[in-house]
């Protein structure tokens, strides 16, 4: 891959660059070709250049509602966090409260990540995929919580244990 | 380029007088033989080497690479356009960017100066340093030659937000919209936006998805027409920006803000855009 192109495959890139631009599709890093894992594609212009871009589906779930279910669940994680370490007692029902929220909050901070690094329009195949994968891994997190509160000391013990051992 | 005329002229005279040693030298000549007499003290050269993209789309197989001028700085005006257009005028015709009113009112000039987004108009040429002055196009954006970005998707997308006064209702005294003070207030920081697209491209969440967000630079605009007490859609605006994709991509990074050759601050427009959609007014 990243050799050298011969001059016959330098010839063909240039030619089938000049048709891209006969067809109007703006010139881009049309280069030697390069070694990156998910090089960026031509630019595409869809509709005429006086055509505004198109606006999305309205959906507030995605949009304002999810946001500020974000800010609370991040908010709410700083008394969930410091209540129990400071009031000294351990109570079942605030760990559950702490691990899902934290599994949740950690859950939309990762779909985030998965949404900016993937887009959706370029790899909707490999969006797919680790979508999935994240969801998975939620859940293989949520079920081990749950154990973990069950069957051993909990969240809260266990980050106090490990604060004094 | 004034004072590279004015020696260009000096010696020009001297070169005449040279010639004509016994010459008798009128009147209109007394101050250039003055000058003359006192110019032995030329100032030393101070070089500066400028680095320069350079891609040619009519070779589009070969690498983009990085061009070398140097340049006196004595001789230049104090900005990076300045050194380009004596580039240009001097050096090599084929350099190519844009400018246009050079005082940073047209937006034209925006470029990767010293790894800053910026106006080339209104960056000085780095005094304290030796080092040399790298300039690249605005990143991530597809180039069309040498310094000069495609901008059509940014324009595009600043066309999608309808960014003009829409309403339904006549004014009341059937000539103007009026505001009061407050509310006109209200649109400082905001109307002063050029889009020269510097703030955009300097955003890592434009990078990935400028396809689907918008970026700072329309989301700024956009608020302007939302904080607008004159426009009556301002509920269809917020619905157009009601995705995951157009407004919330922001994840407050700041690089806008940090960018902005004009001094705004549009991560504060996008901070109270979320605000207004999440309290509902």
């Amino acid at each position: 891959m990243g050799g050298r192109p011969s001059a016959a495959t330098r010839g063909a890139f240039a030619k089938s660059s000049f048709q891209s631009q006969l067809m109007g599709v703006a010139a881009f890093h049309n280069t030697a070709r390069r070694s990156a894992i998910l090089p960026p594609g031509p630019q595409r212009i869809i509709g005429t250049v006086n055509d505004p871009a198109p606006v999305p589906e309205p959906s507030s779930a995605h949009g304002s509602y999810h946001w500020s279910f974000e800010r609370l669940l991040a908010a709410g994680l700083v008394p969930l966090i410091v209540t129990p370490f400071a009031s000294g007692s351990l109570n079942p029902a605030t760990d559950a409260i702490l691990c899902s929220v934290l599994l949740l909050h950690s859950h939309m901070g990762f779909q985030s990540v998965v949404i900016d690094y993937i887009p959706q329009k370029t790899y909707p195949g490999l969006r797919k995929i680790f979508w999935w994968l994240l969801n998975a891994a939620t859940v293989t997190v949520g079920v081990g919580l749950y154990e973990f509160e069950t069957n051993d000391v909990g969240i809260t013990e266990a980050v106090k244990r490990i604060w004094r051992a | 380029m004034a004072s590279l005329r004015s020696s260009c002229l000096l010696g020009a005279s001297s070169v005449r007088t040279a010639l004509r040693p016994g010459a008798r030298i009128g009147a209109a000549f007394t101050r250039s033989m003055a000058s003359v007499s006192e110019v032995p003290a030329q100032p030393e050269a101070k070089l500066r080497s400028f680095q320069i993209y350079r891609w040619n789309p009519d070779t589009p197989s070969e690498k983009p690479r990085l061009q070398t001028y140097t340049l006196d700085l004595n001789k230049t005006g104090p900005m990076i356009l300045d050194a380009l257009i004596r580039i240009k005028n001097e050096l090599d015709p084929t350099v190519t960017f844009r400018r246009s009113c050079r005082e940073g009112i047209c937006g034209s000039c925006a470029m990767n100066i010293n790894g800053q987004n910026t106006l080339a108009c209104l960056c000085k040429i780095p005094l304290d340093t030796a080092a040399d002055v790298k300039i690249y196009p605005l990143p991530h954006t597809y180039v069309v030659k040498d310094l000069v970005p495609d901008l059509t998707h940014f324009y595009k997308q600043y066309k999608s937000i309808k960014p003009y006064l829409q309403r339904d209702t006549p004014a009341e005294d059937g000539k103007e919209y009026r505001q009061s003070k407050a509310d006109r207030k209200k649109l400082d920081g905001l109307y002063e936006c050029i889009l020269c697209a510097c703030c955009s491209t300097s955003c890592p969440s434009y990078w990935w998805n400028s396809e689907e967000y918008l970026g700072p630079a329309i989301l700024l605009q956009s608020y302007r027409w939302l904080a607008d007490s004159r426009d009556e859609r301002t509920a269809e605006r917020k619905t157009n920006l009601e995705n995951s994709m157009s407004l919330y991509r922001c994840h407050t990074i700041l690089n806008c803000t940090k960018a902005c050759p004009k001094g705004l601050n549009p991560g504060l427009a996008v901070a109270e855009i979320k605000k207004t959609m999440a309290l509902g007014n």
